[in-house]
């Protein structure tokens, strides 16, 4: 099969493919610890997603410098390269979230819904670490991507729920206000990024073909 | 996959001693098909309103829905699977009792729902996920 050449050939390309896995990897860990530190309000453990975002951020400019040392055909290098740059921006938003979250205090009334938030969150990155793993074996992704979407909806489905609260809950400043609302606007948007990434995926599946 | 997962937790609660009108109000603001009905005691006890049984009920009857209690035309108990159960659980749980809709409990307490739709969401999802789940 044209996609299993193009991208099991040569050293740059496998060391490519693998520390792409390396960085969606990393993401899954980070979503995790993430959602960990939110069910037991743990400082130290919101710091280390701040830290593994750095290291994410690491192994996205390898990945870029290594493609652009000549693995793969020219065609293909900006589509890996945007596919590294959205998982990139998942990072971002994490971080970003993950810094509102230890300004700010998580009221009760939201909380478990914020981490059941974190939990699809996670999942969904599981799920696009299999799809991109399932890509490499040049399996179909209809399944893979309608899982994420589904996903996706269900953090939708939350999303709306968790305003609707958060307006009921007592506020004391403006800045509080606005670091909770920035708070469940990152932690419901990271969803959307991820299925970007899943239909980017998609989307060099089917250049590749 | 455990229901927890994909529950929706979009309940709305009335107490047993409401009116139907109050329920209907309630329904129709937040847009949901049914209503839990609690009712006052040491333990939780549950029952459940659903938009079918206010309209045959009560409307179609012609009777007026503020002189009716809720207590009156609930159904009770209520279906229930544990939080830690899985959707395979639920499925043979709602296909046992020809229902649609089961409450997600924890403790005794209710604390989400999954509908037949979230049923075929899971599978999609544990489909795709393969020998992957965790």
């Amino acid at each position: 099969m044209i996609l299993e050449k193009l991208l099991s050939h040569g050293k740059k390309e496998r060391d490519v493919t693998e520390d792409i896995k390396r960085h969606i990897g990393l993401l899954c860990t980070a979503c995790d610890t993430f959602k960990t530190a939110v069910e037991r309000d743990d400082p130290d453990l919101m710091e280390n997603v701040i830290q593994l975002e750095r290291e994410g951020d690491s192994v996205r400019r390898e990945v870029i410098s290594h493609i652009y040392e000549g693995a793969f055909l020219p065609y293909l290098r900006p589509d890996l390269c945007k596919f590294v740059e959205i998982v990139d921006e998942v990072f971002d938003l994490l971080k970003d979230t993950a810094f509102y979250h230890l300004s700010t205090r998580l009221p009760e009334r939201i909380k478990d819904d914020c981490i059941r938030v974190a939990l699809l969150n996670f999942r969904m990155c599981e799920m696009l670490l299999i799809t991109y793993e399932a890509m490499l074996k040049g399996e179909d992704l209809r399944e893979k991507t309608l899982a994420i979407r589904i996903y996706e909806k269900k953090v939708d489905d939350l999303k709306y729920d968790l305003f609707e609260e958060a307006k009921k809950v007592e506020i004391d400043t403006f800045w509080e206000g606005r670091m909770l609302a920035d708070l469940i606007s990152g932690l419901t948007t990271i969803s959307d990024i991820i299925e970007d990434a899943s239909d980017h995926l998609q989307i060099i599946y089917v250049s590749m073909r | 996959m455990k229901v927890h997962e994909f529950m929706s937790t979009k309940i709305e609660f009335v107490d047993a001693e409401k009116s139907v009108y109050d329920a209907v109000e309630r329904m129709v603001d937040r847009r949901i098909r049914s209503v839990v009905v609690e009712f006052s005691g040491k333990e939780p006890e549950y029952g459940v309103l659903t938009s079918r049984d206010i309209v045959f009920k009560v409307l179609a009857k012609g009777i007026n829905p503020k002189k009716i209690k809720v207590s009156e035309i609930a159904s009770k108990p209520v279906a229930c699977i544990d939080i830690n159960m899985d959707f395979e659980d639920a499925a043979k749980m709602m296909e046992q009792s020809n229902i649609a809709r089961l409450f997600v409990c924890d403790e005794g307490r209710i604390i989400g729902l999954i509908s037949l739709l979230d049923v075929m969401a899971a599978e999609l999802v544990a489909i795709a996920r393969g020998n992957h789940d965790s």
